[in-house]
This record gives C-alpha cells, structure tokens and sequence, in this order.
C-alpha cells in the first residue's frame, strides 16, 4: 500500500462563456487530511471536484498532487476513488460486480479480486448483500456500496461529493460516524462536498468556505467558528447575532466600541478610533445576568420571541441600541418560563464577539 | 378508460370501419393461402395444404427465403453496428452540429424510397454494385440505420453520464466502458433497432427492384413477379409466413421493452 496523498490547487478558475463558477482557488490539502469543500448551492463546489477528478478543464491554475502537475492528466488516469452525487452505481451488475468493476480495469486476477471484494464489504458492513442489485439496497446501503467501490482499488484519493446529502437525518449522522472512523482507519486523503455545515463541521480536519465560486475562508472547523473572517462565513456556520458599532477609544488590546448610545469593552487588534467595526456574537456565547451579577458588556432588553429546543432555550431579546439579539440557553440554566415582554439582563466578556468583514453577505 | 364519456354511436362504428379497412386486407391471405384452388381464391371444397407443400419443396421459393433472410442479417448487422456507433457518437458530443447529423440520419425514413432508389441505381451502377449481393445489403443496411438511431439514442437518453464519469474514474478505457457499462445498459435499444431493421430488409421492394437483377431473387421480389406472371396460391402462404415472422418479432420488441421498463 502506497502513501497517502497531498493535494494542491493553484489559482485554480474555471469559466463557462463569460460566467465564473470557480474564481482563483488555491488551497492545500495535506495527506491522510479530510477535507470538506463547504458552500451554498451554486457555489462552485462540485466544479472542483470535478476539475480535481479530470472531468472539468480548468480555464486557469493548475493541481498539483505530491508537487507534481495532474491538470492535463485525463480522469482514467488519476486513480482517484470517487462517490458521485446520487451514488452512480452500475444497475446491472451486482454489489460484488459493482466492486469488481475497478479491479477487472485494472486486470487483476479472479482470485485476488475476490479477497479484496470480501474485505472491503467486510470494512462497509455489507457481506451478506454481495449478490443483491443496487436497486434493491435501502439508500444508505447504496451509499456504503458507492463507497466500498470507490475505496476496493486503495486509491489514495478519496472525492466525495454530497455523499450523504440523501439520507434522512438519523442515517446521515450514523454514516456520518462511519465515515469518520473509516478515513481514521485507512488514512486516506478525503476531500468532501456538502452544503451541509453540521456534516462539515463533524467530520473534517479541514474546512474550505466558498461562495459565488471564490475561497472565503479555510482552516480547522472550530477556528472559522469562532473567527469567521467574514459576515458570510459568520452566518453560513450557525447562528450569529451582527453588531455594528465605531470605535470610541482605544485602550491596549482592546476596544471601546460605541453602538448608539451603547458602549462595548471589545478585543481587538486591529482598527483605530472612528473606524467602524462589524462584530459577530455568537447566540451561546450571551448570558442571563441575575441580580448583582456584572458583565464587561451588559445590554437591558425585553423578550420578543421564544422556542424550546429540548436540549435548551432559544430567545429574541429587543434592545434599544443593538437590535434583537438571538441567544440560547441550556434548560437547566434558565431560571424562569420564558415570556413575552419579560425584562431581561444579558452579558457577555469582551472577548466573546469576534470582528469581521462586512462582504455584504449574509 | 374511468370517468368520461365513452364514444358515441357513430365514432364507435368509424373506428371499427377504419380498423377493419386495415385490417382485412392482411387477413385475407389467411384463408386463401389454404385454398384448394390452383389459383388465388378463396377456398371453395374445403381446405388444403397443398400450397404449403409446394412452398417447402419448390427450389425457387426456398431460394427466395433464403436470400431474403442472409440480406435481411447481413444488412441489420451493418445497421446495428452503423447505427449504434452513430447515436452514441452523437451522444457523447451532444453538440448542435451533432443534433443536425442525427436529423440527417433519418432522412432514407422520410425521402421516398422511389426517390432513393433512382439515386442508388444511379450510384450504384458507376460502382459496378448493381445486381450484386453487396449492393443490396448496402442498401438495406444504409436504409436501416434511421431505425436502429432513433432507438439506441431513445436507450442513451435515459442513461445517466454520471455512470459513465464513474467507470472513466475508476480507471475504465473508453472501450472498457462502452463494453461493460454503456452496451449492457443499451441492449434492449439495441435490440428494438435491430428487429425494425430486419423486419425493413424483409419485406423492401422497391429498391431490389431498382437495383437487384435477376441473379437477386428476395422474397417480395418473388412474389412481385409471381403476381404479375401467374396467380399461384403459395404467394399467399409466404404472405402468411411474412406476416408471421413479422408479428412474433414485433411482440418479441414488446416483451423486450417490457422488460426494460421493468
Ligand atoms: N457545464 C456548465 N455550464 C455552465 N454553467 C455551469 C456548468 N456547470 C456548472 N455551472 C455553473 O457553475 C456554478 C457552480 O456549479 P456547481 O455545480 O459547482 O455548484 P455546487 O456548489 O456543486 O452546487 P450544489 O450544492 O447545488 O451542488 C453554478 O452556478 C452552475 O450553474
Ligand atoms: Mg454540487
């Protein structure tokens, strides 16, 4: 078994007449990662991966795997494993005909291709539907068998492209398990498409926002979730509540930040007084002050509007200078029934709002 | 046929009209052919085989069969292969000047095959194929191809390409996946094709007559120039014959389909 590889996309563009789905690209994927191409619909995701896979010629920008150029290299000869968008599975053939596909191209022997079959239907839990066809699989049966066909050849290259984006809730969660033990048991590089934030978040080392076919951010799930560098990024990754404010002063590390007659102690690193910051404030990063309790940032506001989410609370609260805020509670933290016109005190530290990028996005 | 208003009176018994018009004349060879007249005709003492004798022991009858059925397979072979090659050409290039080609190929099924005809004799004879069982099969077989077009690019139109991105993606040549994933998907458009085009071949006059001399003896052929010199009974036997084969074969593409839509 050979290495894992290491994927690079350099300025990579791809136009169709005068529209640019894909707009100078570049990124690094490094071996054994799981990557996950994350974006609206349109945005270029599936572009990509299919410039990566050799069926989309980029207009500009190369991909480079290991260091060396594979832009001009047709599909057949990449070796890359891939599960398409809706599976793409041979109907006439069986699950074992399906997995043998790869094999016989690459006129390996009855015997040796039958170990490998088992073993692979073994690692995908499916052995005992080797000889059934795919139309009579439940989806998230043919999405293993997808799977087990793009993995039997030992690519080292997994491109996965909305795998999952089929199931219902509860089975893409259970192969969203699966998956993630399997790419940490076979060490494979994985580059992943979804829409799917929560999917993205769960399963990648590695996240790559895109929208309107341009890289907006890239780096690990919790550091874009904490520090998205845009307000697209903000809103595309959960919730979050968007305040805008100028700085009044600055005092160290941090700033203070006039939003109406609001003033709010806020980290910052950069921008000077009078510029005008946008800050992005997580809904659970706000909480209920009681009486007494102080905050470096407390706004006075009155419920407007309420859900129970089970797990927790989720409240509008009207302010005067800040707007609605959207925060969330635990259950277990929420010392009342919640109300409309109930008057509440919320806080939050100075470092719980992270600035970002006005790109007109939301 | 729930709900609705049923047909009244007069269009039931048009219809019946129109069904019957076209209709009888096919039937009416059934009776004849078991005439025991030694003429056309219906039968007047009662029925005989005698025509079906003569039909298995006449030379020149069998011969014609003969004939008929070597053209009738050579030409739905260069049809099927012509034809198959065509559509998935057009298919996988799915451009406007490919739209155009397809058109194009289906012009011997709209140009009058007179008008056809005169064109090959003309043709033909500058390549010394008149006469020639070659000629002939090409000629069929040209003619065939619009059948077996229009039912291989009906098969590839519900093809999904993505089956085909994921056998060039496992590593598949391009013959690997016209040969293990994009025939066995098309088969039964195949198939259709190949029996419109013999069925085609089978029963073709006009051209043969064109272009066939008297060494080329098909089986309409046959049985033009037996109308014309003597009324003799077996016409109507291989009448029923032609009308036999070319029934089983077209419930044969039914059960096909059938099955494709399964
Ligand atoms: N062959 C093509 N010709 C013209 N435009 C195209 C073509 N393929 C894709 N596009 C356009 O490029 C843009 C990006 O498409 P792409 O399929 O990459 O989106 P995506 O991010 O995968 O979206 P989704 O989540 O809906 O699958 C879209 O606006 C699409 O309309
Ligand atoms: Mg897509």
């Amino acid at each position: 078994m050979s290495q894992a590889h290491a994927l690079s996309l350099v300025g990579l563009t791809k136009r169709y007449g005068s529209f640019t789905a894909v707009n100078d690209v570049s990124l690094d994927v490094a071996q054994g990662q799981f990557l996950t191409l994350l974006g609206p619909s349109g945005s270029g995701k599936t572009t990509i991966l299919m410039a990566i896979a050799g069926f989309v010629a980029p207009s500009a920008g190369a991909i480079l795997l290991d260091g060396r150029e594979i832009t001009p290299l047709p599909p057949e000869k990449r070796d890359f494993g891939m599960v398409f968008q809706g599976y793409a599975l041979f109907p006439h053939m069986t699950v074992a005909e399906n997995l043998a596909f790869p094999l016989r191209v690459r006129g390996m022997e009855r015997a040796e291709r039958d170990t490998k079959i088992r073993a692979t239907l073994d690692l995908v839990q499916l052995s005992q539907f080797a000889e059934r066809r795919p139309s009579q699989l439940s989806g998230g049966q043919q999405q293993r068998v997808a799977l087990a066909r793009a993995l039997v050849f030992e690519p080292n290259l997994l491109l996965l492209d909305e795998p999952l984006s089929a199931l219902d809730k509860k089975l893409r969660a259970e192969l969203q398990d699966e998956l993630k033990t399997l790419h940490r048991r076979i060490g494979r590089t994985f580059i992943n498409v979804t829409h799917d934030q929560e999917e993205a978040m769960s399963l990648s080392d590695t996240v790559a926002i895109l929208n309107h076919g341009k890289l907006i951010q890239i780096g690990a799930p919790d550091a874009l979730y904490d520090r998205p560098r845009t307000r697209f990024v903000a809103g595309f990754l959960g919730k979050s509540n968007m305040i805008s404010g100028r700085i009044a002063e600055r005092i160290g590390a941090t700033a203070r930040v006039s939003v109406g007659a609001t003033t709010l102690t806020q980290r910052l690193a950069t921008g000077a007084t009078g510029d005008t910051v946008l800050l992005s404030l997580r809904p659970e990063r706000i909480a209920l002050l009681g009486d007494g309790e102080t905050a470096e940032n407390m706004v006075e506001g009155h419920v407007s509007a309420w859900s129970y989410l089970g797990a927790g609370h989720s409240l509008t609260v009207e302010t005067t200078d800040l707007g609605s805020l959207r925060l969330t509670l635990p259950t277990w933290r929420a010392p009342f029934a919640p109300a409309e016109g109930l008057t509440l005190r919320l806080g939050w530290p100075s470092d719980a709002a992270a600035p970002v990028e006005d790109d007109g996005d939301e | 046929m729930t709900g609705g208003y049923g047909p009244g009176p007069f269009a039931r018994t048009l219809a019946w009209m129109a069904v019957i018009y076209l209709v009888l004349p096919i039937t009416i060879v059934i009776p004849v052919s078991f005439t025991d007249q030694r003429f056309l005709s219906l039968p007047r003492d009662g029925l005989s085989l005698r025509h079906y004798e003569n039909l298995i022991t006449s030379a020149p009858w069998l011969s014609a069969i003969g004939q008929s059925a070597m053209i009738a397979v050579v030409s739905t072979l260069l049809a099927v292969i012509a034809g198959t090659l065509c559509a998935i050409g057009c298919w996988r290039i799915g451009n406007r000047t490919t739209e155009w080609l397809r058109a194009l190929m289906l012009l011997p099924l709209i140009i009058p095959s007179i008008v056809y005809a005169v064109g090959l004799y003309r043709y033909f004879g500058a390549l010394d194929l008149l006469g020639t069982f070659l000629g002939v099969v090409l000629a069929h077989g040209v003619t065939g191809i619009p059948y077996v077009v229009i039912t291989v690019s009906a098969a590839l139109s519900s093809f999904d390409p993505r089956l085909e991105q994921a056998a060039r993606g496992m590593g598949a040549s391009l013959s690997q996946t016209l040969r293990w994933v994009i025939l066995p998907r098309i088969a039964p458009g195949i198939a259709s094709g190949a029996i419109f085009a013999f069925i085609h071949s089978w029963d073709e006059l006009v051209m043969v007559l064109f272009i066939a001399s008297r060494s080329i003896v098909t089986l309409p052929r046959k049985i033009w120039d037996g109308i014309n010199e003597n009324a003799d009974p077996t016409m109507a036997v291989v009448a029923v014959l032609l009308i036999v084969l070319t029934l089983s074969l077209l419930l044969l593409d039914g059960a096909l389909r059938k099955r494709r839509d399964a």
